[in-house]
């Protein structure tokens, strides 16, 4: 009992120093700004304040950057968790309980579900004057009917990372089509058991390939939604990752994980199709693979007519209850336009702009010690005019992706059927939307 | 609960309507199973936790043991080890391509599927009980030595041995203490949720994402639909409370007659 006792003791402690301290901040703060007029006229004057959460390597030398070139407004940056490790529900939390910050880091893909929440603030207003700076396919991934809720920053167009060195050992040549692709990927396993062609891909990452192939997730027709996760297109492409799994050509490593960046460094995972920003990624994190690899055009369906997919790419958007939605704009059009702040970005992040006019940065078209001295954005650059612009994000993608990932993990694991997952995903997504009246058709 | 309407990309509207997300999770496999889960965890972890605690407790408070202070010290570091961290350290040894039990077991053409949808459950009751036992034990611990020297003397005198002391005198006195560790093991295992999670990433799909109350609870949050998180977490506390409630009766029951 005396444990208890000191228990309530403890609590009532607390809490009176809480109510102590809540009642100094409400007392002191009114007599301070009213009792000295000096400070009054010089807060009117003071340049606007905001705060930036975001987490790409780089962002808080552009916001340095920012407040060094005017002294109209000041942006303070915070580095969160990346967005679907925790930032975004920071984000969100926080606008429900009114205390967000005036921008987020928020990717294309979640977007249209933070518009779905309410949690975006409008800016088009300001915005709209400087839609010509942007490329199509960017700007139309921070647009929602005519609702514009901030600046995309980067694009993530596809490509094939591939450790050269391998495919030399063992004279494989780089694949052009899925076909050619899974024949590198028995050349290799039967050169050396170990080696396998690639890793378990999952939510967005997955996208990029469904994306490529023309097999689009949501599409909206008049005013309602059309879900189509497991269409017949969707399909062929669990199907052509399943045969893969079932040769056993996949590693068990999931990506991003030690274990992932252990294997592109030892030579044990030979290729990654994935997006320009992960260059950024590996260079960083799987050092050994340094000087053995490199960057080809993605593996095609249909050679004769070349299609990419596009990973990520992340705008930089204004939360809801931003007092100052016009220096918001003026920072985040900063932060994806301003050719010396940007250089950095890609050097750090090997992010690549959205903005047309940084098409041409020489950050570009420098030669890349990692990927044996290629000029990787040369490659990129071309796959960018191939991105497949018929693609449209859900009003819920935490969800999709969520149940998506519960049925492809087990299948990368050999423990079921990739078209069972994209059914069951599509089944939850259908009734998570019919269930809360959004009108979804066949 | 969350109504839109149209496309849905316009700010939700909340309706009030208690009834709805309740029911709704009544009848949700997801959580449902979920539940099932954990209790069967519970059934069979808390048992055998309390029972290692327990003898454990017994050998180092014994008459003949030696080194008493090293092996309290060992059994308990585990617990000195935060929660997250063990979880990723046990996901090293269980995953397949770094685990050094199964590279170990090669020779012998033994390779133990840590995390095959059958045996993750155990797996992780393994590192829930390696993190927990030492806890337990400290507090049976401290209760056996208030135990009055006169009472086991008085025993000893008596000709019972030192099985029939630990099991005739010393468990009944420290009853207090096992109640207390089984309520604080099956709230423990109601909130069981970091090592699933970490395991997560590792387990191929063997954990999905509703592995736990809490798990369905969290992914629910990341979808959005606070109501309905906010719905199974009551639900969730509200069957604890009665698990824990009946526990005590049953015990009091006991020790009235």
């Amino acid at each position: 009992m005396n444990s208890f006792k000191r228990w309530g003791i403890a609590t009532a402690g607390t809490l009176a120093a809480a109510l102590a301290l809540t009642a100094c901040g409400g007392g002191s703060g009114s007599p301070a700004q009213s009792s000295s007029p000096a400070a009054a006229s010089s807060s009117a004057a003071s340049p606007a304040e905001l705060t930036f959460w975001g987490w790409a390597p780089g962002y808080s030398d552009s916001v340095k950057a920012f407040n060094a070139s005017q002294s109209d407004i000041v942006v303070k940056f915070e580095e969160i968790q990346p967005g679907s490790r925790g930032g975004y529900e920071k984000m969100l939390n926080a606008v429900q309980a009114g205390n967000a910050a005036c921008l987020g880091q928020v990717g294309y893909e979640t977007l249209t579900s933070f518009a779905a929440q309410g949690a975006l603030e409008d800016v088009s207003q300001f915005a709209n004057a400087n839609q010509n700076e942007y490329v199509d396919f960017a700007w139309n991934s921070v647009k929602v009917g005519d609702a514009v809720y901030g600046a995309p920053v980067d694009t993530g167009p596809m490509a094939l990372f591939y450790n050269k060195e391998l495919f030399k050992k063992y004279d494989v040549e780089v694949p052009t089509t899925w076909v050619e692709y899974k024949a590198a990927a028995e050349k290799l396993q039967a050169a050396d058991s170990k080696i396998k062609i690639s890793s378990p891909y999952a939510n967005y990452d997955y996208a990029g390939l469904s994306w490529q192939a023309g097999a689009p997730w949501f599409n909206i027709e008049g005013d309602s939604w059309k879900v189509s996760v497991d269409s017949d297109e969707n399909k062929k492409v669990a199907d052509y990752w399943q045969s893969l799994v079932d040769a056993d050509t996949v590693a068990s490593a999931p990506m991003y994980d030690p274990a992932w960046f252990k294997g592109l460094g030892d030579g044990s995972i030979a290729t990654l199709v994935g997006a320009v920003w992960q260059a950024g990624v590996i260079k960083g994190d799987a050092a050994d693979g340094k000087g053995k690899w490199a960057v080809a055009p993605m593996p095609q369906w249909d050679a004769a007519n070349p299609s990419v997919g596009n990973v990520g790419g992340s705008a930089t958007a204004v939360l809801k209850g931003c007092e100052t939605p016009e220096a918001a704009w003026k920072f985040a059009n900063f932060l994806s336009t301003d050719a010396d702040s940007y250089g950095n970005l890609i050097e750090k992040g090997a992010l690549y702009p959205a903005a047309k006019a940084l098409l041409e940065l020489p950050q570009l078209t420098k030669e890349d010690a990692y990927f044996s001295n290629q000029k990787i954005f040369d490659v990129f650059k071309e796959e960018a005019l191939k991105v497949n612009p018929e693609w449209t994000w859900g009003p819920n993608m935490p969800l999709t992706t969520t149940k998506l990932d519960d049925g492809l993990n087990k299948s990368w694991a050999g423990n079921g059927k990739m078209a069972d997952a994209l059914t069951e995903a599509n089944t939850a997504t259908v009734e998570n939307m019919t269930s809360q009246g959004i009108n979804v058709t066949d | 609960m969350l109504k839109r309407d149209g496309l849905g990309l316009s700010a939700p509207t909340m309706v009030f309507d208690p009834f709805t997300n309740y029911l709704k999770a009544f009848s949700d496999p997801v959580f449902i199973e979920s539940l099932g889960r954990v209790l069967l965890f519970g059934v069979v972890q808390v048992p055998v936790m309390l029972g290692l605690a327990t003898a454990l407790a017994l050998l180092i408070d014994s008459h003949s043991a030696r080194a008493k202070g090293f092996f309290r010290l060992t059994s308990f570091l585990p617990y000195a080890v935060p929660g997250v961290i063990a979880a990723l350290m046990w996901s090293f040894l269980y995953s397949g391509s770094s685990s050094p039990i199964n590279a170990l077991l090669e020779p012998l053409g033994v390779a133990i599927p840590f995390l095959s949808e059958e045996m993750v459950l155990w797996s992780v009751a393994n590192i829930v009980t390696w993190g927990w036992t030492g806890y337990n034990m400290i507090i049976i611990y401290s209760a056996l030595q208030s135990i009055p020297g006169e009472i086991l003397e008085a025993a000893k005198i008596d000709g019972a041995s030192a099985w029939k002391i630990a099991w005739n005198i010393k468990i009944p006195m420290v009853r207090p203490a096992l109640i207390l560790t089984t309520v604080f093991s099956i709230i423990g295992t109601a909130q069981l949720y970091n090592e699933p999670k970490v395991l997560q990433s590792v387990s191929g799909g063997s954990i999905d994402s509703a592995f736990t109350p809490i798990m369905a609870a969290q992914a629910a949050t990341a979808a959005q639909n606070y109501p309905y998180a906010a719905a199974t977490s009551v639900i969730l506390a509200v069957l604890v409370g009665i698990l824990s409630i009946t526990f005590f009766k049953i015990t009091n029951r006991g020790s009235d007659s």
